[in-house]
């Protein structure tokens, strides 16, 4: 067992940067305008079986990391508009509702155009060795995945700091009335913001469906971890969502390792102490959204 | 309001319900998806209490019906027990439940409750889904209808005598929740989803009434259960996911949320819906996906409530304007 502690201790770190992109994604949107998105797995699931598309007609992968996200970001954008809208004046609960709905139909689409089963989907072969680093041997592609998701998370640190829009989102999330007077378009605030939730989704479902397969549902196995995340982290926090991906990852993996039969457990487990101990998360702000 | 039309409606509609083994036949209804109807009904009532009157997203009350499934099938395969102590059992496994998730529950509200929700219920999912010694796992298990009272007796259920059961038990609860809904306690429920810190101030312990409405909601889901797994003879692991509690949201949301019958509403289309599209197409997903978003968008009173809106006569379930 013990020989495997490394390796499953390297695994749970690139579960918990997947989990950590994906409420982030989700947090974003949570956060602006108090929206659950349940269909973000769907959006995941969505960029995964464009990039096998994309892949399978002969284009290399790496045109499918950038294409597919953007797609479904369109996708996103458009679905914002239209359908997620004409809720952000109602209580939250109606566009968690909505969104459940929409993923309901997304995957009985998914099912239709690519069908039941899983499709073989995996990383390009300039990343399918290993890496050895003396004391252990790392697969490339999973390296490869932690290296992108952290520039993710940290290209997002700095576009929410650095930049005027980022200031603006952050301006909106702890008022948006004073924003709208101050003369922002909130509404072009809010559909920015969705599609870049969406934009994370899509690029962690790319890299997931690499390694941990493409079915019509396999996005939505992740929403679960990524929902107990945003909980465990605190909502409203960019730190506390990666902070949490990984508790949550490591968590996984080091249960998978010891006490088999208590790995989808586990991060309930955490989850509950969290709770009790802190019930706005790790790093949550006190008074958002009760 | 919505409750003096709620005993109006009352006779017509048990006595309908009555005689519910006589017409389905003409209309080629199996009466065990008639008791199904209520069975689901229940279920979405116990959502009712907890979102339609105390406005908390409880996205999670597939974890009480499946604790009452459960508790029902486990308790008939291991220890061979009668039908009302199935019955007893399912729904305590539920109350017991609650009991448990409660204080982790009641740390949050809002959206962060449905979160609590629907992130708690999967626990039970999991475990129904991992055992697979005890509970079949995914597979699920097989719920021989136990005999009626006492052993000697022998009364087999049929499925006429079952929907009675069923109809017996439909009709209870929808009198006990009259009762609670128009009772102090649940008029404080709904004035916390109006004004939670206004309930506070006036010094009562919010707290304390949203635990005993979980309680009451996972009885309810749990009675429901566990007299479902007996109606299907079966229980298995999708009746805890979160799938399920969403079906149960939609079937209240559908109906008219914080209205007497509106669940009973949602759950006859929802499960009569799934009946007839299911033999016309399998893409009865589709259609579900497609029924969430046309009542979110288009009617969110549901029908009962925008029946109510029009004949002039407010719905207890008033939208709130929600800033954002």
């Amino acid at each position: 067992v013990i020989e495997h502690l490394g390796p499953q201790l390297f695994n749970g770190l690139v579960l918990g940067a997947f989990y950590a992109i994906v409420a982030i994604g989700l947090s974003l949107i949570m956060n602006l305008t108090g929206t659950i998105n349940m269909a973000h797995g769907s959006f995941m699931t969505l960029a995964g079986y464009l990039a096998f598309t994309i892949v399978s007609r002969g284009m290399p992968f790496w045109v499918a990391l950038i294409v597919a996200p953007l797609i479904a970001v369109i996708v996103g954008v458009v679905v914002e508009r239209t359908l997620v809208r004409p809720l952000y004046k109602r209580l939250p609960f109606y566009s968690l509702l909505m969104t459940f709905g929409l993923s309901l139909i997304a995957e009985e689409a998914y099912r239709l155009i690519w069908g039941a089963n899983g499709v073989p989907f995996s990383g390009p072969k300039e990343l399918s060795g290993t890496i050895g680093l003396g004391f252990m041997s790392f697969p490339t592609f999973r390296l490869f995945i932690v290296v992108v998701l952290v520039v993710a998370m940290v290209a997002l640190a700095l576009f929410l700091t650095r930049t005027r829009f980022g200031l603006r989102l952050r301006a909106a999330v702890q008022d948006t009335e004073m924003i709208a007077a101050l003369g922002t378009n909130t509404q072009v605030l809010y559909m920015i913001n969705f599609g870049l939730g969406i934009f994370l989704a899509g690029i962690a479902g790319v890299l997931a469906a690499g390694m941990l397969g493409l079915s019509p549902t396999s996005g939505n196995q992740l929403l679960m971890p990524a929902f107990v995340t945003v909980i465990i982290g605190g909502m409203g926090s960019l730190f506390g969502s990666i902070v949490g991906g990984v508790l949550i990852g490591v968590a996984i993996s080091m249960t998978t390792l010891f006490i088999p039969a208590a790995s989808e457990v586990s991060m309930y487990i955490l989850m509950a102490i969290v709770l009790l101990l802190r019930p706005r998360g790790l790093f949550g702000e006190e008074g958002i959204f009760g | 309001v919505s409750s003096r039309s709620g005993l109006a409606a009352f006779i017509p509609i048990v006595g309908v319900l009555a005689f519910a083994p006589l017409l389905s036949p003409l209309i080629h209804l199996d009466i065990s998806i008639v008791a199904e109807v209520l069975l689901f009904a229940i279920a979405a009532m116990s959502v009712n209490l907890l979102l339609g009157y105390t406005g908390l997203p409880a996205f999670g009350n597939a974890a009480y019906f499946g604790l009452g499934a459960y508790g029902a099938a486990l308790s008939i395969k291991y220890w061979h027990v009668h039908f009302l102590e199935a019955v007893l059992i399912g729904t305590a496994a539920a109350f017991i439940g609650a009991l448990i998730l409660g204080p982790f529950l009641l740390r949050r509200r809002g959206i962060y409750f449905g979160l609590l929700s629907i992130a708690f219920g999967q626990v039970f999912y999991f475990i129904a889904y991992r055992y697979t010694d005890v509970t079949g796992g995914e597979d699920g298990m097989n719920v021989a209808r136990p005999y009626l009272g006492v052993e000697s007796a022998h009364v087999t259920l049929s499925e006429t005598s079952y929907y009675y059961i069923a109809l017996a038990v439909f009709v209870a609860a929808i009198l006990a929740f009259r009762v609670i809904a128009n009772s102090p306690f649940g008029r404080t429920l709904v004035a916390i989803r109006q004004n939670e810190p206004r309930v506070r101030y006036l010094g009562l312990d919010s707290d304390r009434f949203i635990f005993v409405a979980l309680l009451v909601s996972a009885t309810l889901a749990g009675v429901a259960g566990s007299l479902f797994a007996m109606n299907i003879n079966f229980a298995y692991p999708l009746m805890l996911d979160w799938h399920q509690s969403g079906d149960f949201v939609l079937m209240m949301i559908l109906g008219g949320a914080g209205t007497i019958w509106g669940p009973l509403v949602g759950a006859f289309i929802y499960v009569i819906g799934k009946d007839i599209i299911s033999t016309i197409t399998p893409l009865w997903q589709i259609f579900l996906g497609a029924l969430f978003i046309a009542c979110v968008l288009g009617f969110p009173r549901g029908i009962l409530g925008t029946i109510a809106a029009l004949t002039q006569r407010p719905p207890a379930y008033a939208e709130e304007e929600h800033g954002g």
